[in-house]
């Protein structure tokens, strides 16, 4: 048999590494993205879908308007994306947990509703499966073009978000009940940010019985005591408003007091805006998931996440087997930005769908020196492990990632 | 060309034609079959915006592991429906490719070429059952001879996986199984 370098074994940080030892009993399915994404929800208890169907996101309305009415839910089908957001607010305020789906031009157009959901700390969960861009366009390949939009969904500034990325089917399932339970816990809407080959890819995936008792999941509770927004703290449990229920408790788009009516008046600004960025940047180490390999020696390290971390991962080890000291690193939270992670004075190589550079700028702002910061974007399809192996193979050789056709490395 | 990736466990089987030839369905029964026998798969599916006639593709990675990469980049089983997928695709294989001589007419001799299987699907399909809609099942009998999986299981798993016609899915399935070619 085979040894194995146990440095080359993925190190994974997040829960669902032991709720997968917990549910035992269930169903290995061969399925899509989209429909573990779906099932992660009911899983987590959503009983609300509003939205507005868009590839590679479509089939998770499809799943959603068959299975809600079977739990006891309600699906809505809306007359555009930033209605259907608004709804699932609604819904939520109303007492329920809700989610929308959509690809890049939805999410777009969900940004007001966003900004009502992040000040007022309504937590639902919104997915955006990404296609390539800009606007409409490939809808069958995958891009990654969102991970600054994701991150500033709204205008105004004066906030921080929650955003999630899975890599597989199955970890779509997870990491949906997590995002779930994190929108609960912190009180504003978190995204999956997915793409179009996790979105319709099918894999293996195992689904618990519905018999299983999930404990880990984040159950709704009901707020109807003063303060309904804890202004000026970053305080976690405070259970989120529920309206209706004769407290009082308002919500607005405005600038707003503990009971939530409008003020105008610097010190509950400044009040306010603590509580949205610090009960997220004070709890960053609450809202790390991430995937390590072969760290312990790399000189050159990989970076990518969503769909492409998986062909990259695999180039990872070809190149380890040329015998490049390669690492890997898969971001899951993409915002709030594990700056930690990139502490080691090593070479990166960031892989990402997109010709511009995104995930690449923070990468470089976070690691120790910019210049050793490397990109390699590719645009509507994944990288190959060829390609990959062959970048690190030339960064850890020559200082560069060689030319390879339809690959940009300028930033 | 680059050597292949370090993870010697994986099948990579790719399976293109056109729209309409039921290229998904024999990927989606043959990924069941490996999952029910407690493998780890994955399955990429690509296609054009048409429904039928247009360009389709499944690449699937069978592994006892976990599976990284889901990317076909070393075929060990090529299916090809189509000319146009022949002639797209035949690079990646370096194991054995499979087509159907009635959409495949101009095969490559190449030294050192993949090990060629011509299976006949659509021709027998309409000989025997008067239509072309069950050539996807008698390939995938082919295949399953091929690549040595278990035949039981992928007629349970292709039980599982269409909702009708079993009689002849099951029949052209074991047509493909015991193809002279494939024996």
């Amino acid at each position: 048999m085979a040894t194995v370098d146990p440095a080359l074994l993925p190190n994974l940080v997040a829960p669902w590494s032991e709720w997968e030892r917990r549910a035992t009993r269930g169903r290995r399915l061969l399925e899509a993205g989209t429909y573990a994404l779906t099932e992660g929800a009911i899983a987590a208890g959503c009983r609300v879908f509003a939205g507005y169907p868009i590839t590679p996101a479509t089939d998770i309305a499809e799943y959603m308007s068959k299975r809600l009415p079977q739990v006891g839910g309600y699906y809505m089908q809306a007359e555009d994306e930033l209605a259907g957001m608004h709804m699932c607010a609604g819904a939520s305020l109303g007492g329920l947990k809700a989610m929308t789906a959509t690809s890049g031009p939805g999410y777009t157009l969900m940004h007001d509703a966003y900004g009502w959901a992040l000040t007022n700390e309504i937590p639902l969960v919104v997915v955006d499966a990404m296609r390539v861009g800009p606007i409409s366009g490939i809808t069958g390949a995958p891009g990654q073009g969102e991970f600054y939009v994701a991150r500033y969904c709204t205008h105004g500034g004066n906030f921080e978000t929650i955003v999630l990325s899975p890599s597989s089917v199955q970890e779509a399932f997870w990491l949906t009940i997590d995002a779930f339970n994190l929108s609960e816990r912190f009180r504003t809407p978190v995204t999956i940010l997915t793409d179009q080959v996790v979105s319709d890819m099918w894999e293996d995936l195992f689904v618990p019985d519905s018999t299983e008792p999930l404990d880990f999941v984040v159950p709704r509770a009901l707020n109807l005591s003063m303060p309904f927004y804890p202004v000026g703290s970053a305080a976690l449990d405070v259970p989120p408003n529920v309206i209706g229920h004769g407290t009082g408790v308002c919500v607005s788009a405005y600038t707003h007091t503990e009971e939530g009516y409008d003020i105008e008046e610097m010190e509950a600004q400044w009040a306010q805006t603590y509580r949205l960025v610090n009960k997220i940047r004070h709890h960053r180490a609450e809202l790390s998931r991430y995937e390590t390999l072969g760290l312990g020696d790399a000189e050159v390290i990989a970076v990518a996440y969503g769909a492409n971390a998986r062909t990259v991962k695999t180039g990872v080890l070809e190149a380890r087997r040329r015998g490049v000291r390669a690492g890997f690193i898969r971001l899951i939270t993409l915002w709030p930005f594990l700056d930690s992670l990139f502490e080691r004075d090593a070479r990166y190589v960031v892989c990402e769908l997109n010709y511009d550079g995104q995930l690449v700028r923070e990468v470089m702002r976070a690691a120790p020196d910019k210049r050793n910061v490397h990109f390699m974007g590719k645009s509507a399809e994944l990288h190959t492990v060829a390609e990959v192996a062959t970048a690190l193979e030339g960064v850890a050789r020559s200082g560069r990632v060689p030319e390879l056709p339809f690959i940009w490395t300028e930033v | 060309m680059a050597a292949p990736a370090s993870t010697k466990t994986r099948t990579e089987i790719l399976i293109s034609g056109f729209g309409g030839q039921g290229v998904v369905r024999m990927g989606q029964i043959l990924g069941l079959c490996a999952i029910n026998q407690g493998h780890r798969v994955t399955m990429l599916k690509s296609h054009g915006t048409e429904t039928r006639g247009g360009y389709v593709r499944a690449q699937l990675v069978i592994s006892p592991d976990e599976v990284d990469s889901p990317v076909v980049e070393h075929a060990d089983v090529f299916v090809a429906f189509s000319a146009p997928a022949y002639k797209k695709f035949y690079d990646l294989c370096d194991g054995t490719i499979m087509y159907d001589p009635e959409m495949v007419s101009d095969v490559r001799h190449d030294a050192g070429a993949a090990r060629h299987v011509a299976v006949p699907a659509t021709q027998l399909s309409k000989e025997r059952f008067s239509n072309q809609l069950f050539a996807n099942m008698i390939m995938l009998g082919a295949l399953t001879r091929v690549a040595a999986l278990d035949r039981d299981a992928m007629q349970r798993a292709m039980l599982a996986v269409i909702p009708r016609f079993h009689e002849q899915n099951l029949a052209a399935l074991e047509l493909g199984y015991t193809l002279p070619a494939v024996v």
